[in-house]
């Protein structure tokens, strides 16, 4: 693929971005060849985020030298980088909700007639232009509001291809879409490739880089460890190369001591979200929940805890009701939610850790030991406990946000997506964490959309689809497999199987 | 848990957050000594502590409310005439009970606020800024636009409200006692003391109580404490009374000042307390910051405002310069929080 006499779209040769008491990026090369997919790996902090920003313009003090086309370049901001041809589709969506999909595809860039009036045909015109590119057909009229997230994740693709990229990057772009869609995605992502565009995918999901990419970078610690054709590594040797250690078994089994009901929700419903879902949660179990997006995990948990409205049913924790809309009396009798998104609303990032690990004990008994325990416990690597938790990696933030849950010894933790874009070494550690407290008699719900992660920590699975509980798998019949066919609705399949 | 116990490292940093403020301060002090001899006597740095002690009170209040996320508190002016207008209103039920609704009739508008922010999730800067608006035409309306006077005859409970401002504490500061001040000689006016007793609650409760510490973090993040299981309305309804509270003292002192109670009274106090709060170092993004900046940026506004009346400027040439200076800071805390690369936050 690769061929030397081929001029490569990008190489940035001894790149490296020191932050204040570190070398975020250290000396790196990197290079894609024009029609190539060429995957970036990494744990997180190794510096593949920031690698990227630098060939996005966000910094203006790196160090080595990058060339675009052959021709050195200076990408010293996000005009110049995008000037220079590279577009990068963000893990976060930028678009705009309340506005049209054509203004959203063609912002910064709207065509104008005499005296700044919108020409509202040649508008039409280039936006289903672009939206052609991504293969959607939809009306750019529509507010990006009113369309499927999967929609507008190939939405925000067509967006930067319409600025004509000679690079386009891709951060994460699956984290939101199903299998069928991120199929879909890797359709047009080969029929890009095929065009002569080259393309930098980041991901954490194995099976993703082995389906798309031709050749694969690995980073750990600001470093550039290996680039290898893609035929070239296995699953295996690629983990090794991220972590700097062979895994063998990832998952360690685990024998559930299941005590007495601690969760019995009756009915819960609410309108447009969940309806009539019952289930029961005992002492020293993980529960998982399996499920699409959107099949209504998370607003169930938020409405099971009192974040949210619940409309009909009620929930018993340890057969005294829970009051619906009064989380915080909920919290304090010892059921407590790890939220979604820690950027959202799961951590503090302008405030120490410290201040982060206690804010779930609210004063009750807030002192020096129980930060230090949970920074052992957790080994969360911050240079002090009075750091801002923001400027930690987003595995080390992850495990602050849930170490401010066990500072709380909670009777019941219901876990979202525990290990989001988390580096392999967070998330066994996070695993082992949850399992101590299931150990300790702890209940947990845990809803991911990690399947292996799922399928390995469970104790049992109820799985939901469109709102509704559609059946419950046991240990034994719990596997990657049989969670992605009953999340899909094939539940007999999985039973018949197991 | 207070910040400071968790380490020597946060001490010094603190110290640091704070010290830039009081450094600006000694530069002041400096600067006076060439505008004026009399400027560095126990007299004129009396004048300048009494003269800003009414800003003070308030500024302490709004601290609050800026600390927890909600930026500014605009209604605080009308707080204070407001309160002021009940005192004197009710000063024939005798001096304590007058004080008690004057400082009552404060707090109800607070828990407007703070019912109306924190429940109904209402824009702060916008909620308070109708409230402002609402009460100056309220209180208009309701006294026929007529000014309220204390009555003045000595003996009276009113001659009391108005010796309220005039009454020194015996304190005899070795410097201060050859220089007679207005009211008593040698004493330090009451509302300094109170300024200082003030700050001193504020501290507490904001360092050492649990209503302060979820203070920082509901300013911080609101969305964050909400799922961490702190009653954010009711942390959001506790900073505005608490405003509202420290307005309707420095209302009553105000009001006792002038002598009569009366709708316009504290015009301004809105704009200079966010300019102390904001000079002091609370982020107007919420959650930082510590009262002892804040003290000092009032006394910043005090010496600045003093040198400039040494140097005869006028009161609206004042305000262009306090206007400069709060552009000045609230670009150096953007321009400081960029450069330290918190664009996380």
């Amino acid at each position: 693929m690769s061929a030397g006499f081929l001029q490569s779209a990008l190489a940035m040769e001894g790149v490296s971005k020191r932050f204040p008491g570190m070398l975020a990026v250290d000396r790196v090369d990197f290079d894609v060849m024009p029609g190539e997919v060429h995957a970036l790996m990494g744990e997180n902090g190794a510096g593949k985020s920031t690698l990227m920003r630098i060939l996005t313009g966000s910094f203006d003090d790196y160090e080595g030298t990058i060339r675009i086309g052959g021709r050195e370049a200076r990408v010293h901001s996000p005009a110049a980088a995008k000037e220079q041809g590279i577009g990068m589709v963000y893990q976060e969506l930028s678009l705009a909700r309340p506005i049209s999909i054509a203004e959203n595809l063609l912002v910064g860039r709207l065509p104008v007639r005499w005296g700044g009036f919108i020409d509202r045909p040649q508008l039409l015109r280039e936006a289903r232009a672009c939206l052609g590119l991504v293969g959607l057909d939809l009306d750019p009229l529509l507010t990006v509001g009113e369309i499927s997230q999967h929609e507008a994740q190939l939405v925000e693709i067509a967006k930067v291809l319409g600025g004509q990229p000679c690079i386009l990057i891709l951060d994460e772009p699956t984290s939101s879409l199903s299998r069928d869609e991120v199929a879909r995605l890797f359709q047009i992502l080969r029929d890009l490739r095929n065009r002569g565009l080259a393309i930098v995918y980041i991901s954490h999901h194995l099976p993703e880089i082995f389906e798309i990419a031709d050749r694969v970078t690995v980073m750990r610690d600001g470093r550039r460890i290996a680039t290898k054709e893609i035929h070239e590594v296995t699953p295996q040797s690629l983990v090794q190369m991220m972590v700097g250690r062979s895994i063998d078994e990832f998952y360690l089994r685990r024998e559930a001591k299941v005590g007495a009901t601690v969760l019995r929700a009756e009915g819960l419903t609410r309108y447009g979200f969940f309806h009539e879902v019952s289930f029961t949660l005992n002492a020293g179990e993980i529960l998982g929940v399996a499920g699409l997006s959107g099949a209504g995990r998370t607003e169930l948990a938020r409405s099971l805890c009192g974040l949210d409205p619940l409309y009909a049913g009620r929930a018993l924790l340890l057969d005294e009701p829970l009051i619906p809309n009064d989380y915080p009396r909920n919290a304090a009798r010892g059921l407590v939610y790890l939220s979604e998104d820690r950027k959202v609303d799961g951590l503090f990032l302008r405030l120490p850790v410290s201040v982060n690990l206690l804010a779930g004990l609210r004063g009750r008994s807030g002192n020096g030991s129980v930060v230090q325990r949970c920074l052992d416990e957790l080994a969360i690597a911050s240079a002090s406990p009075e750091v801002d938790a923001g400027t930690l990696s987003g595995g080390n933030q992850q495990k602050v946000l849930l170490g401010k849950w066990l500072a709380t010894g909670p009777r019941v933790l219901i876990l979202d997506e525990p290990t989001r874009g988390v580096d392999v070494g967070a998330k066994r550690k996070i695993h082992e964490a949850v399992m101590a407290l299931a150990d300790r008699g702890a209940a947990v719900l845990l809803i991911s959309s990690d399947l292996p992660e799922l399928a390995g920590l469970s104790d049992r699975a109820v799985v939901m689809r469109n709102g509704r509980l559609i059946g419950e798998l046991s240990k034994a019949q719990l596997s990657e497999e049989a969670l992605l066919l009953a999340a899909n609705g094939h539940l007999e399949d999985c039973h018949a199987k197991a | 848990m207070p910040r400071h116990d968790s380490g020597k490292q946060n001490i010094l940093s603190a110290a640091l957050e704070t010290a830039g403020i009081y450094a600006v301060a000694a530069l002041l002090l400096l600067a006076g000594t060439f505008v004026s001899p009399k400027f560095l006597t126990g007299d004129n740095l009396l004048e300048i502590l009494a003269a800003v002690a009414l800003l003070g009170i308030v500024s302490a209040g709004m601290a609050f409310v800026t600390y927890s996320g909600s930026m500014a508190d605009l209604s605080l002016p009308s707080i204070m005439a407001f309160s002021g207008i009940i005192a004197v209103a009710s000063l024939p039920l005798g001096l304590a009970a007058a004080l008690a609704l004057g400082v009552l009739a404060g707090l109800a508008v607070g828990a407007m606020n703070g019912f109306v922010v924190g429940r109904l999730n209402a824009n702060p800067i916008l909620w308070t800024l109708s409230v402002a608006f609402f009460m100056e035409g309220f209180m208009r309306f309701a006294w026929s636009n007529n000014q309220l006077y204390p009555d003045s005859a000595p003996g009276t409970p009113g001659a009391a409200f108005i010796g309220i401002f005039r009454i020194g504490v015996g304190i005899h500061p070795p410097v201060l006692r050859t220089t007679p001040l207005q009211g008593g000689s040698g004493t330090v006016p009451l509302v300094v003391v109170v300024m200082f007793l003030m700050f001193l609650l504020a501290h507490f409760i904001m360092t050492r109580t649990r209503f302060g510490r979820e203070s920082q973090l509901v300013g911080s993040s609101r969305a964050t404490a909400r799922a961490s299981g702190i009653r954010v309305p009711r942390v959001v309804f506790l900073n505005f009374l608490f405003a509202a509270f420290a307005a309707s003292v420095a209302g009553i002192f105000l009001t006792s000042m002038n002598k009569l109670g009366v709708f316009y009274l504290g015009q301004g106090y809105d704009f200079k307390a966010v300019t102390a709060v904001v000079i002091g170092g609370v982020m107007l993004s919420g959650g930082r910051g510590r009262l002892s900046g804040v003290l000092g940026g009032v006394l910043v506004i005090g010496l600045l405002s003093n040198i400039m009346q040494f140097l005869g400027i006028t009161a609206f040439r004042q305000n262009i310069v306090t206007g400069l200076v709060f552009i000045a800071v609230v670009g150096l805390q953007q321009y400081q929080l960029r450069a330290k690369g918190r664009d996380y936050a």
